[in-house]
């Protein structure tokens, strides 16, 4: 579903990223952790498509098709979904109101039937219930005044309601407690199919405890530095990132 | 008021006029914007109080679509239009005509309470002279209520100048509204406020472009506990020019105002906001608060922003600010990501920008006319 090749990018003149290989089928999971700094975001940020970082060398192709040359609601049409680090604060723009432009936008570049506001209002329903989100918050404006484990819960509920064939989750547990990280996880095991991939992009095992990666990548300096299995996850838990560290960094 | 004389009155206040040069503006006598093309004639009534279908274009219109509203007093060309408007049902003596431009609404006794909007209707047509004017006077007795909602439709390129007075006697509580569709054509408003003890006077203007608008605001909260809120939206493409000037004067204690303006202005449209609240000797424990937010969407788009605290109290609660700048790149993405084109995030944006000042609007009816009208000009109208 997705071949990264030799991926270089640069941010502000800066190299970040400095030749990423990543291949994930249809149906798998895979983690890429890494120390802070080690490009975790930047990656996210490029297969989203977002101003400002320049791939300098390298391809990515997304379902047969080159992603770099997508605009970032076309990567959204064609099936990429990344959960931000930082949700952002949308004042003056109901959440509901939100989703539904989103659904419908998407909708209509794969060509299925735009949804009306009752349709659509069903649909947010059953799903943010599932996540444990009241119909209040879809009521409020996008984000504005919600907790980190609200924010990350609506990245959630957008996931669900898009249906993305791959989910890219930035750093999704950072800055929720064991409870909002539950029902997070939660969320997303039950968008998990043998047609959708996922890219979980974390600093700490803890998230991999919840949501069971088949794949296990240390990102650090800009490359991939060790791939395996699940049980790299854990031996990352015990020895932290010293290995893959500069010692000064470390 | 007559054109010349209001030109004449900024000619001696060159600081009240400091950024709508009104002789340099109108020396070109009304050249038509780039949006000018357009009639709104199609749209005049699209108010969701009415029917959406069967709406009469306002040429050769022998009847309006009085479905849902009770009270509408129609003008056109500024002349009062008796058979148009929909008087019946206000109670007697409220409403008198001193001549068919001079409108007189009191609200006394018996009669001070109406429940359902007046709505003040301003058309033009193609008879329309170049200029003309109208005066309002309206009076809410004691514990009087009344909402108020003009709408100004101009067709033509002519100019209108609106001169309101306004007294809230105690208690009294006065939701007065303002849609300005201007097109190519001019409108200037003044209007005085006298705001007595306990009185509310909650001022909404959306103004949707026009070659020259000027909307004058002038509030006296001359009575303790007294309460004024002036907010607004503009929304400007083209060469529109609108300029929002408020004085809010607080004269006695325990006063309080808010005004908030959010302006959207795009192309090569100009902007105005001059708000100025004066706070007097004696006039202890004023809360008041001022701000005006502006997005450009054009590097050619301009906004002035002048406001202005004078404060003789010494035990007051005020503050004011103005903001102006461009979306939101992080909010623009965020949007994109979820599969909105740009335009479509851009339009989002503007709309939740705009949304936030609607949302203080607390007449349903009439929030909801405004949410339709910002939608229209999101979409091009």
């Amino acid at each position: 579903m997705l071949d990264i090749k030799n991926l270089h990018a640069a941010v502000g003149g800066k190299e970040i990223l400095k030749g990423i290989d990543l291949h994930i089928q249809a149906g798998e999971v895979h983690a890429i952790m890494g120390p802070n700094g080690s490009g975790k975001s930047t990656l996210s940020y490029v297969l989203a498509g977002r101003e400002g970082y320049r791939v300098t060398q390298g391809s990515v192709t997304f379902k047969g098709q080159d992603l770099l040359a997508l605009k970032p609601e076309e990567r959204a049409a064609a099936g990429i979904f990344l959960a931000f680090q930082y949700p952002v604060e949308i004042p003056g723009v109901t959440n509901m109101n939100f989703l539904k432009s989103a659904l419908n936008a998407v909708r209509k570049a794969r060509g299925q039937g735009e949804l009306d506001a009752m349709q659509v209002l069903k649909l947010l329903r059953d799903k943010a219930k599932a996540l444990g989100m009241t119909e209040e918050m879809l009521k409020r404006a996008v984000n504005v005044g919600f907790s980190g484990g609200e924010k990350k819960r609506n990245e959630v509920l957008q996931m669900a309601v898009l249906e993305p064939a791959l989910c890219v989750l930035d750093e999704t547990d950072s800055g929720l407690d064991i409870d909002a990280l539950k029902v997070v996880a939660d969320g997303v095991n039950a968008l998990r199919s043998k047609d959708r991939a996922m890219l979980v992009i974390t600093h700490y095992q803890r998230l991999l405890d919840y949501i069971k990666p088949d794949r296990v990548h240390v990102l650090a300096q800009g490359k991939i530095q060790r791939s395996g299995g699940p049980e790299l996850a854990l031996e990352l838990e015990a020895n932290g990132y010293a290995g893959f560290v500069p010692d000064e960094a470390a | 008021m007559s054109l010349a004389k209001v030109i004449e009155r900024s000619r001696k206040d060159r600081e009240g006029w400091k950024y709508t040069d009104l002789e340099k503006l109108l020396s070109s006598s009304f050249r038509p914007s780039p949006q000018s093309g357009r009639e709104p004639e199609s749209r005049l009534f699209s108010s969701p109080m009415e029917k959406p279908n069967g709406i009469p274009a306002f040429a050769g219109m022998t009847e309006l679509n009085n479905n849902g509203i009770q009270h509408r007093i129609v003008f056109v060309n500024g002349i009062w239009q008796p058979d148009l408007s929909h008087l019946d049902r206000l109670p007697n003596g409220v409403i008198n005509f001193g001549s068919f431009d001079e409108c007189n609404l009191i609200l006394e006794g018996q009669t001070c309470l109406i429940t359902a909007p007046i709505e003040l209707l301003f058309l033009t047509n193609v008879d329309a002279p170049k200029e003309f004017a109208t005066k309002l006077h309206i009076e809410l007795g004691a514990n009087g209520r009344l909402t108020l909602i003009e709408r100004h439709e101009f067709s033509v390129a002519a100019s209108h100048v609106i001169e309101t007075n306004i007294t809230l006697h105690p208690q009294a509580k006065l939701v007065h509204g303002k849609i300005v569709q201007g097109g190519s054509a001019v409108h200037l408003a003044q209007t005085s406020v006298q705001i007595a003890e306990g009185a509310y006077y909650d001022n909404f203007a959306l103004l949707k472009g026009g070659r020259l608008v000027r909307n004058e605001i002038d509030a006296r909260l001359t009575g303790k506990l007294a309460q004024c809120t002036l907010n607004g939206a503009i929304l400007l493409r083209g060469r529109e020019h609108a300029d929002t000037t408020t004085r809010i004067t607080h004269a006695a204690p325990h006063g309080t105002s808010r005004q908030v303006y959010k302006s959207v202005i795009a192309d090569q449209a100009r902007g105005v906001f001059q708000g100025k609240i004066v706070v007097e000797e004696g006039a202890q424990k004023t809360d008041g608060h001022q701000l005006s937010r502006a997005l450009l969407l054009s590097d050619q788009a301009e906004m002035d922003a002048k406001p202005e605290l004078q404060i003789y109290a010494d035990d007051v609660k005020c503050s004011h600010g103005s903001t102006v700048g461009d979306l939101d790149e992080q909010a623009l993405f965020y949007l994109r990501a979820r599969g909105l084109d740009e335009t479509e995030a851009r339009a989002l944006l503007i709309e939740g920008f705009i949304g936030e000042i609607l949302d203080e609007i607390h007449v349903p009816e009439w929030r909801d006319t405004c949410r339709t009208e910002v939608e229209g000009w999101l979409h091009g109208k």
